[in-house]
């Protein structure tokens, strides 16, 4: 990937710049790209960093919001069978089972196959005998099953494809690029500095129209054009569990709460999920409340949940909007579950006078692509570009003949076809070996550990970077000579950045086996690694995320 | 059922160094531990106390001794025995520990190019204890491609003056990889691998001049090379003498992470002493007991394969480990428990366990917790109980990171604390011996 190396004095000229690298960002990228626009997409972190990658990994049917949203369920459900075409690499056929605990209401669980039907979301009763014959682990007091086309989808496999796509077309991503200005010439935005954070470098971009993709953080992107659009971020924690106690996502058969939803991921499982409205998407802690919530729930799924290993707690900031539309006008009842997850394309122009400012704000991860394909639509129209939208069509790039079941076997049978079998291993949990790592260091550097895991999965197992965060950052290292970058972190800063990252994870469920864990890898990396030899007292990071 | 005069609930460091003292005087001891401790992923040396500010581990335990409730209470004067006694134990197996307890505390690099500060090391650790002189030359050399050592990566961060705790560093560092015999293109091999390897007289020897030639090719003397803990697992004193011998610069072994070489060296010389002396030595076995209306704990039963297996003995040392080694679990986010006994957890309320930085210098509150006892080693009724401060279990010591109101990791005293609470819970238990 090209870097910016300095202050240029001519500013880069695009037709689009599009702001946040998340799935959205990145499909509109895509989008624009086949539409014939040369565009330039900003990310003031990682790609996928921020809600995109911290989301529960469901692929949507659409049953889930079958009752509150019909018209968030219709979409999912066209959508969801869009990107088992387009992107079949990136989803894990798991199924999805909605099943009628004795705690859920008779009259919703009566009512759900007849509301799937109402929107076209397939729904077969599974038989009970076959159910608990294939998920073992399942409360045996659920009465009812539906089986509907839910599935779990790798968001940065996505988004990475989606970039790709769009690169072959002549757009460029750039991560850690952050929106630090923008010049407003009446109601037009003229100008965009855009601040490089890791060389800190400044540069100027003139785009003919820009398009805020940032989710929660629209709000800021909004204000720097002078437009006030208030977001209302929800947030929503999710644990991790050591094992798939099962291979279907697993859900309840009534209206959506907290704790569930099981959906299984790679190697694990991840209960879901939450929703707690929060004043900033960037600060935000995992409460001990919120976990105890999530099991209580996730007991009625899964009655011995509470003794199955928990590797860490997250949260994503959900991207709602209409929330802050409603409160604004005194409409909001019921928390933000009752606000729609349907998305919406804000036209600054037609609402506060700014002829080329875009905004597209809430959504979810399954409808990416449709919400790119309504922004597109409105970006082309602006330009008088009349080229249809061709994403629902085209596959991906680097799909191959799809994934499948996902076992982690897979990886290991790849790799030894290709005569490694005896290439180091850096993360035994994951298996993610040294060439592995090389390549994604090839295409990626210079980045950051925290990258190297979104990209390899490496530090995601049961010892969350215990063994071989050193040996990354030792690999990276032996290729840049103990920097990750001239003009980055030197390796050692990295290796305390990611142990602190993977903490804030383990902290909130740090008992049983996970603590023992946390004990050995404190054991390790402080006592005989010596890393307090790196820590200048004070020099904690305030960031809050999980 | 099997007897013994002593069960010994635990085989790392405190829980051997009880079994061999017992043994030694007589007694028959049966050591039953749920996995291995320690011993395998611990560093090698024998760490007694290092405070970031304390000059000497001398000085360090002489200041925790005065914290309240600090294990080095009781302990401390134990320790110069306790060492003098594991000094012999090693001696006898070729091994020798260098360093005493009021030497000055050194930076000993490590295996992430940090250093962590120690006086007492085993020999092929101990090159690493004399200051640098600003001639020096440091060389970390490595194989090439072994994942757990990377030389770069090491002599890169030891090149930050503050990776060495404001004390001085070599001269000049420099970084080497070189490919050892055979194993071009082998990259999956651990540091049990290669020490083994190291074991073999003809395959070091060829290993050793092919080190000695790159180390000679960066760097004249004086200096010193730093090399991965991987110079021997059976046969490391030859291994050591081989590389003295055939290396231009004083070479010294670098810890690394999990599994420990020199922990395993250990852990086999203990092994042997307890062997030697008749101890029996059971791994794999998680044991339960429970105290009886006498305050007294009878057997330890363990579910075996086939069927139940039952301990009848007349005591019992209890050294499981802390948090760590699994004596004391967290079952959710508030409760703390014993594993064997369900002896009462003295600790940190719950909400207060852990600070909000995962590498506070101070640590985590939760590092203390562990098992009260008296001066007896014997476990005690909780504060605030009836019982305040009275035995609950009298024929039950316990030692080694299960004690609390120690910080075995930000304190280093880990080693200190286990070696002398096994020597004190073995002379507490002598008269059960026959």
């Amino acid at each position: 990937m090209a870097r910016m190396t300095g202050p240029t004095r001519l500013p880069r000229i695009v037709d689009v710049l599009i702001v946040g690298g998340g799935a959205t960002g990145a499909g509109l990228l895509r989008d624009l790209a086949r539409r014939g626009l040369r565009c330039l997409l900003v990310e003031k972190g990682d790609l996928a960093s921020g809600t995109s990658g911290r989301y529960h990994g469901l692929l949507h049917s659409g049953a889930r919001y079958i009752a509150r949203d019909p018209q968030a369920a219709r979409e999912c459900i066209a959508e969801n069978a869009i990107l088992r075409r387009i992107a079949p690499a990136t989803i894990e056929e798991t199924g999805g089972l909605y099943v009628a605990t004795p705690d859920d209401p008779d009259d919703y669980v009566d009512a759900f196959a007849d509301r799937c039907d109402a929107v076209n979301v397939p729904c077969d009763d599974e038989p009970l005998a076959a159910l608990f014959r294939r998920e073992p682990a399942l409360n045996r007091q659920i009465r009812r099953a539906y089986r509907v086309p839910d599935a779990s989808l790798e968001p940065w496999q996505l988004v990475e494809a989606n970039l790709r796509d769009a690169a072959d077309r002549g757009s460029q991503a750039l991560p850690y690029h952050q929106v630090v200005g923008m010049e407003r010439n009446g109601g037009f935005v003229s100008s965009v500095s855009i601040a490089d954070l890791r060389s800190g470098t400044i540069e100027r971009v003139v785009p003919r129209i820009i398009v805020s993709a940032a989710g929660a953080w629209a709000g800021r992107v909004a204000a720097l054009a002078g437009i006030e659009l208030r977001m209302s971020p929800g947030k929503g924690t999710m644990l991790v569990y050591n094992q798939r106690m099962t291979d279907t996502v697993i859900a309840r058969c009534k209206p959506p709460g907290d704790g569930d939803i099981m959906v299984p991921v790679h190697t694990v499982a991840i209960l879901g999920t939450t929703d707690i409205p929060v004043e900033d998407p960037d600060h935000y802690e995992v409460t001990p409340a919120e976990i105890e919530d999530l099991i209580y729930e996730g007991e009625k799924l899964f009655p011995d949940l509470r003794r199955m290993r928990i590797l860490r707690a997250y949260a994503g900031v959900r991207p709602l909007y209409a929330a802050a539309e409603f409160a604004r006008s005194g409409e909001l009842a019921g928390g933000d579950r009752a606000i729609s997850r349907a998305h919406a394309v804000i036209d600054h122009e037609s609402r506060d006078g700014v002829a080329n400012f875009v905004s597209i704000v809430g959504g979810k991860l399954t409808t990416y692509r449709l919400m790119a394909e309504q922004t597109a639509d409105v970006v082309c129209a602006k330009l008088g570009v009349d080229q249809p939208c061709t994403t629902a069509d085209e596959v991906l790039p680097g799909q191959g003949s799809g994934r499948g079941y996902y076992w982690l076997g897979d990886r290991l049978a790849a790799h030894e076809a290709t005569g490694g079998g005896d290439a180091a291993l850096i993360c035994e949990c994951e298996l993610v070996t040294r060439p592995m790592l090389e390549a994604f260091l090839d295409e990626r550097m210079p980045c950051s550990l925290d990258d190297v895991r979104r990209g390899t999965r490496l530090g995601m197992g049961p010892c969350q970077g215990a063994f071989c965060t050193f040996r990354a950052a030792g690999v990276m290292a032996a290729r840049t000579g103990g920097t990750v970058a001239a003009q980055a972190e030197p390796v050692e800063d990295e290796l305390v950045a990611f142990l602190r990252e993977r903490y804030r994870g383990t902290r909130p469920i740090a008992w049983g086996r996970q603590l023992q864990e946390l004990w050995l890898s404190t054991g390790i990396y402080w006592g005989a690694l010596g890393l307090d030899a790196f820590v200048s007292p004070g020099s904690e990071a305030g960031d809050g995320h999980g | 059922m099997a007897t013994a005069d002593v069960a010994v609930v635990g085989a790392g460091l405190a829980g051997l160094t009880a079994a061999i003292r017992l043994a030694e005087a007589g007694a028959r001891v049966h050591v039953l531990a749920a996995g291995h401790a320690t011993t395998h992923w611990a560093p090698g040396g024998i760490d007694l106390g290092a405070l970031p500010d304390s000059r000497t581990s001398q000085e360090a335990i002489d200041r925790l001794a005065m914290v309240p409730g600090h294990p080095y209470g009781v302990l401390a004067a134990e320790l110069p025995a306790a060492l003098a006694w594991l000094r012999a134990v090693l001696a006898r197996e070729g091994f020798e520990l260098e360093g005493a307890p009021g030497d000055p505390l050194r930076a000993i690099p490590t295996a992430i190019g940090a250093t962590r500060l120690a006086a007492l090391l085993p020999a092929g650790m101990a090159g690493a204890l004399p200051a640098w002189a600003p001639d020096e030359t440091l060389v970390v050399c490595g194989p090439a491609g072994f994942r757990d050592f990377w030389p770069e990566a090491i002599a890169g961060a030891l090149r930050r003056p503050s990776s060495w705790r404001g004390q001085t560093p070599p001269g000049r560092i420099e970084a080497v990889s070189v490919e050892l015999p055979g194993l071009a293109g082998r990259r999956n091999l651990s540091s049990l691998d290669l020490a083994r390897l190291f074991d073999d007289p003809a395959w070091r020897r060829a290993a050793l001049e092919g080190i000695a030639r790159a180390v000679a090719a960066r760097s004249r003397a004086p200096g010193r090379v730093a090399l991965p803990a991987i110079l021997g697992l059976n046969d490391h004193p030859a291994a050591l003498a081989a590389a003295r011998e055939i290396l231009p610069l004083l070479p010294f072994e670098v810890a690394l992470a999990p599994p420990s070489v020199p922990g395993l060296r250990l852990y086999a010389v203990l092994r042997g002493a307890l062997r030697r002396h008749g101890g029996r030595l059971q791994v794999g076995e998680a044991v339960h007991g429970t105290i009886d209306a006498a305050g007294r704990v009878a057997e330890l039963r363990a579910p075996a394969a086939a069927r139940e297996f039952v301990l009848s003995a007349g005591a019992v040392v209890l050294a499981t480990g802390g948090i760590a080694g699994g004596g004391i679990v967290a079952d959710g986010p508030a409760t703390l428990r014993e594993e064997v006994l369900g002896l009462p957890v003295d600790g940190p309320p719950a909400g207060n366990w852990l600070s909000d930085d995962a590498l506070s210098p101070a640590g985590h509150p939760l590092e203390t917790a562990g098992i009260r006892t008296d001066r007896h080693l014997r476990p005690v009724a909780p504060a605030g109980s009836t019982a305040d401060g009275r035995p609950i279990a009298e024929n039950v010591r316990v030692a080694g990171s299960l004690l609390a109101g120690q910080r075995y990791l930000r304190e280093r005293c880990g080693d200190g604390v286990a070696l002398a609470s096994g020597v004190l819970a073995a002379r507490k238990l002598a008269g059960v011996a026959r």
